[in-house]
């Protein structure tokens, strides 16, 4: 039952689109985005299946589908079971907790750097891992909860200074940027504070790993995403038409304060619930929502942002899983590296103005 | 001249900015179905009484009604299907094109289920052509000329479907023909039933399109009514410094502001005797 848009009356639109309507239901789904977002999915799919295939034991595609069903080997299924499937969730939901989390961090911000690594949050997660580790030397969960209010506390806090003045342009970014570089130099300090051993464990978790990750850890991540996306669904639209700035918002029948209160208040649970598990991975926040912007045309596609995330972090994991010479390499340092690069060259590619802001 | 037709009162307000007060105990009427212009000075406050009106800012004494309720205690989208609002500088995002940023006026009639029915593709597409942009649909707005772009931005608002319409200096930045364009269009829908408040700046603009005037200096209202009433030589006089001769604008009819050139003169001659001074230093 759907009615394609009649060329006719329909504005044009820079691409075509499709309006489906069923009784009150009504979207617009635009061509591109619907290819970007398909194709970004199907790629993913492909990434996860062939991670799951091969990772430092190769059992290729028959045997994952035997242990998938329970009927491969013991061996198989405890490879698949115990260890790959709870790290390849995590990574995915990690990944697309980040990449939400950009993608509100960078229409909250209206600007292009506007992301947990960039505003501070993600340090704040680390700062909050570091007491746990060097203070309290605490185990794994506390670890968890120690950065998962490490990144809140952040995200309040920066609320906090921008309060009653406009998020967007530089404004947030720079109070974030500021505040990322006193918690790096507090971050420094708990270092210097520390046996070699805690250090260690510390610099390790400062890396960002999937390594180990079981499916306990997989749901935690797992519902922060679900909740996150549940909000941002309502809250979409309105964030889309701040955009068009505070004044216009408000004449349209925005709740300005509301949108940006909920809205910053997502982005950093989200990056808390992901940092939290997985350390911080550097630079998927940054580059997921750009990618996406590149592939659907549009700074408005939380949902490829989200697909985009899910992919760097799962493909990352493969690469450090494969590592180098033999040696696997913690997931971080190839998210670092991979992302740092895409940034440079997109930078460097695209200067034009256009969908990144 | 409290006039119970009025969809838009302000009673007693003060008005302003934390805690500076930019209109104190301001009282207007808006009325109904017609073309209502703020005249006034730089910062007497113009804007800041479109955004009471507009319910961006809150008085912090007195109240907006809007059909004859504090606007402040009724749901902002429902609002937002009486009163559309057109601010001083508005933003278009990155890359945005016409069709798009005509299709946001939709937002306070859509929700998560109805997204973009078939009427919001009608009335997107009206607003577009009446505003004699459907041309430009696929363009991005940052391509157009101010004119085309100011068009956009009131078929923004007209696709939000509201009665009353508040415009802040809607031909600031315009060459004079795309001004006229605009304030035409202006007229147009203020013939069509819609209930019109603009800032402008031009006075013998205001005084050919305006049915009711507004006057202010220093966040006060120092005269409102009629143009053919309102318009004399000790009312701009009093509102702008500028001592000037009335006629009738020999097109319409309606008051013609005519600054004195006496004045003028005089400052002129000051300003060359100066020069003169500065040259022969020089020498
Ligand atoms: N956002 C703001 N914060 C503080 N003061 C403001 C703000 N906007 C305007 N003002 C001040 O309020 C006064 C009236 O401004 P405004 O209403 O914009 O004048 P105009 O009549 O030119 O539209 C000016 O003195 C201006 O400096
Ligand atoms: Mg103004």
């Amino acid at each position: 039952m759907s009615a394609l848009s009649s060329p006719l009356r329909a504005p044009r639109e820079a691409g075509r689109s499709t309006s489906l309507r069923v009784g009150g239901f009504s979207i617009r789904v635009r061509h591109r985005v619907f290819v970007a977002v398909a194709g970004s999915f199907a790629v993913l799919v492909a990434v996860a299946v062939w991670s799951a295939a091969t990772g430092s034991t190769p059992i290729g595609l028959d045997r994952l589908w035997a242990a998938l069903i329970h009927e491969g080997t013991k061996g198989d299924e405890y490879i698949v079971w115990t260890l790959r499937l709870p790290r390849l969730a995590t990574g995915l939901a990690v990944g697309a907790c980040m990449g939400l989390a950009g993608a509100l961090f960078q229409n909250l911000t209206r600007n292009a750097l506007g992301s947990p690594d960039i505003l501070g949050l993600t340090q704040g997660a680390t700062s909050g891992a570091l007491v746990a580790i060097i203070v309290t030397g605490a185990s794994a969960e506390v670890t968890t909860a120690f950065a998962a209010v490490g990144a809140l506390v952040t995200g309040l806090f920066i609320w906090t200074l921008t309060r009653g003045g406009d998020p967007s342009g530089y404004r947030l970014v720079l109070i974030g940027i500021g505040t990322a570089a006193i918690l790096a130099g507090i971050n420094g300090y708990l270092l210097t504070r520390t046996s070699i051993i805690d250090a260690f464990r510390a610099i390790y978790w400062l890396t960002g790993d999937l390594a180990g990750r079981d499916w306990k850890q997989a749901a935690t991540v797992a519902i922060v995403l679900g909740a996150g996306t549940l909000v941002i669904v309502f809250l979409f639209r309105g964030m889309d038409a701040l955009r068009l700035g505070e004044a216009s918002a408000t004449g349209l029948g925005v709740r300005v304060g509301a949108t940006r209160v909920i809205a910053l208040v997502t982005a950093s649970v989200l990056t808390a619930g992901a940092v939290a598990v997985a350390g911080p991975l550097a630079f998927v926040a940054l580059a997921a929502p750009h990618i996406a912007a590149r592939l659907t045309g549009s700074a408005r596609s939380f949902t490829c942002a989200a697909i985009c995330g899910a992919l760097i972090v799962t493909a990352a994991d493969a690469v450090a899983v494969a590592g180098i010479a033999g040696r696997q390499l913690p997931t971080g340092v190839v998210t670092g590296v991979v992302g740092g690069a895409y940034l440079i060259w997109l930078l460097i590619a695209h200067r034009k103005k256009g969908v990144l802001s | 001249m409290t006039d119970s037709q009025s969809p838009l009162i302000v009673e007693d307000a003060t008005i302003g900015y934390g805690r500076v007060a930019i209109s104190e105990g301001l009282s207007v009427d808006i009325p109904e179905g017609e073309f209502t212009v703020i005249l006034g000075p730089n910062a007497c406050g113009k804007s800041t009484l479109l955004k009471a009106l507009a319910r961006m800012l809150k008085p912090t004494a007195g109240q907006v009604l809007l059909d004859g309720r504090d606007i402040h205690t009724q749901p902002t989208r429902a609002v937002a299907r009486r009163l559309g609002l057109l601010p001083q500088s508005p933003i278009a995002p990155d890359g945005i094109t016409v069709a798009d940023l005509v299709a946001r006026g939709r937002y306070p009639h859509q929700g998560i289920l109805r997204q973009w029915s078939a009427e919001d593709e009608r009335v997107v597409a009206e607003a577009m052509a009446a505003t004699d942009i459907t041309e430009l649909g696929a363009r991005g707005v940052d391509e157009l000329s101010g004119g085309q772009r100011q068009r956009v931005w009131i078929a923004m608002v007209l696709a939000q479907q509201t009665p009353l319409l508040l415009l802040d200096e809607p031909t600031t930045f315009l060459d004079i023909t795309h001004q006229i364009e605009v304030l035409d269009l202006c007229a147009k829908l203020h013939q069509e039933g819609r209930t019109l408040v603009a800032v402008l700046h031009d006075l013998n603009q205001a005084a050919r399109y305006a049915t009711h005037l507004i006057a202010m200096r220093e966040g006060d209202i120092v005269a409102e009514g009629p143009p053919a009433e309102i318009v004399t030589a000790a009312m701009v006089d009093q509102v702008f410094d500028l001592p000037c001769r009335i006629i009738d604008d020999p097109e319409t009819g309606t008051p013609l502001v005519i600054p004195s050139a006496g004045n003028r003169g005089a400052a002129s001659r000051a300003r060359e005797l100066e020069a003169d001074a500065l040259v022969k230093d020089l020498v």
